[in-house]
């Protein structure tokens, strides 16, 4: 089940707000399992200016690349070290100390038009579902 | 419209455990069950199986059977003792590699060939070409109603189900059987590890695989089956070499006997040594930050050199490896490369092929 308390993008992307302008984001429980052991991540420096939708980074597992989006539009403000070298922290605790980047937001209203962790986990089992046909 | 994909008849096993499937080579099978990660290591420190009856099993019988390999094959099949097999190729006209395939010599005139999936059709063209309707020599395409499993690992000769054939040699194959079924089980894989594969029955499939489950060996899908062979330096067909390769230029010049007599393709291949080849198939290891995978450029000196072939993380490694085609003066181990990651150029070594090597 997704936190409650986060948000999530169609590419299965979270963000925890923090404070008024300011959030953590990662990639959901969902993504890491269909990506499967998670061995590189290419993430954006802290300064980057980064917009919503837009590639930012990358992600590869032992079988494949992927790409990661922008949550929402802002700076980045740090990058989590101990993922870049440890990627398999995203598998293991993709919510909490699997974070990959923390942003400063520049346009917080953003967050509204992203999918709440209801609106995600229905998402999540009608791919599930689709796939399994 | 989706082409039906084949399935093995282990088919139903694999979705019951959960496992991850995709096509591969028109199979359908299972890319991981657990973890790539976990069932590379399994291979590694224990014992792990794959359901690998995705491989072609051909029969061919009678008394020309060796006399006919021995026309095809890049080495010399009929001196091959009963119960021993080897690995060959199967090469066209020009030199070039149609496949690569384990040739075992189960009776004096009857042999079994277990090749890679892909292009199976003409493969079998090639073979009944070759075979005319001499009545001496038959060819009978065993995969549909056969299955193979290959149980891999250090750990395998303990297992009870294989400590009746764990005096087999590496390469010995025997008919025997297995909790009760009769098989053919023989020592080989491709893992680098020590390890048996069995060919049983289709019918039998599911009892054996149960079995190896219930003695605690790990299924392990192609994820692993891919990272394991990448580690070990071993080619994979229609990736590393093809029949736009010659064996020489692939590494693969100790499966060519061109003094064995007059096998098709051995006339181009005298020429192609003689020659001398133009570039090599290397072993790389980054030294920059990111994956090669297959089909990313390779830069030398400044410029576009050749492509990767094969490329991933090695797990029991640490590290990322590949293998690609380099000009041969780039071949030497120690050389600098660069790899284009996503148009960014990363640092890589040329190093020796066999990036893992068991018990080193």
């Amino acid at each position: 089940m997704a936190p409650k308390e986060y948000k999530y993008t169609l590419e299965h992307e979270w963000i925890c707000p923090e404070s008024k302008n300011k959030g953590k984001a990662g990639l959901t429980d969902y993504a890491q399992s269909q990506l499967g052991d998670l061995v590189f991540l290419d993430l954006p420096a802290p300064g980057t200016q980064v917009e919503q939708g837009k590639k930012i980074g990358e992600v590869e597992s032992v079988k494949a690349v992927s790409d990661i989006f922008a949550p929402v539009s802002g700076r980045v403000l740090e990058v989590n070290q101990t993922v870049v070298d440890e990627p398999g922290l995203v598998n293991k605790d993709p919510y909490g100390a699997g974070w990959l980047f923390r942003l400063e937001l520049s346009k917080p209203s953003e967050l509204d038009a992203l999918m709440d962790s209801e609106k995600y986990d229905k998402f999540v089992a009608e791919l599930s579902e689709a796939e399994s046909k | 419209m989706m082409p039906v994909l084949k399935k093995t008849p282990l088919n139903k096993a694999h979705h019951e455990l959960g496992a991850r499937m995709i096509e591969f080579a028109g199979w359908q099978l299972p890319v991981w069950y657990t973890s790539i990660l976990e069932e590379h290591r399994a291979v590694r420190s224990g014992a792990g199986m794959f359901d690998v009856s995705d491989m072609g099993r051909v029969c061919i019988a009678g008394r020309k059977a060796a006399a006919f390999l021995d026309k095809l094959l890049s080495r010399r099949a009929g001196k091959l003792q009963i119960g021993s097999s080897q690995l060959c190729l199967l090469c066209l006209e020009d030199g070039g590699i149609l496949d690569d395939l384990f040739v075992y010599r189960v009776e004096t005139d009857r042999f079994l060939i277990v090749w890679n999936a892909a292009n199976v059709e003409q493969k079998l063209g090639w073979l009944r070409r070759w075979a005319g309707s001499d009545p001496d020599i038959v060819i009978q395409d065993r995969s549909a109603d056969t299955v193979m499993l290959a149980v891999q690992g250090p750990a395998v000769t303990q297992l009870r189900s294989l400590k009746g054939v764990s005096h087999l040699p590496r390469f010995g194959n025997t008919q025997t059987r297995l909790d009760d079924v009769e098989v053919l089980v023989a020592r080989t894989g491709y893992t680098g590890e020590d390890g048996f594969e069995v060919i049983a029955d289709s019918a039998d499939a599911l009892h054996l695989w149960r079995s190896f489950m219930e003695q605690g060996v790990k299924p392990c899908g192609l994820g692993a089956r891919d990272s394991l062979r990448l580690e070990a330096g071993m080619l994979l067909y229609g990736q590393d070499m093809d029949r736009n390769a010659n064996p020489f230029e692939a590494g693969l010049g100790w499966l060519v006997e061109l003094d064995h007599g007059d096998f098709i393709g051995r006339s181009a291949l005298v020429e192609i040594r003689r020659r001398g080849v133009k570039r090599r198939l290397v072993g790389f290891q980054m030294t920059g930050q990111g994956i090669a995978r297959s089909g990313y450029r390779i830069f030398g000196r400044g410029q576009e050199v050749g492509k990767v072939t094969s490329g991933g993380y090695a797990p029991t490694l640490d590290a990322n490896i590949g293998l690609g085609y380099v000009p041969i003066e780039l071949a030497t181990t120690g050389t600098d490369i660069e790899i284009m990651i996503r148009d960014k150029p990363v640092a890589a070594k040329v190093v020796s092929r066999q990036f893992y090597r068991k018990g080193a």
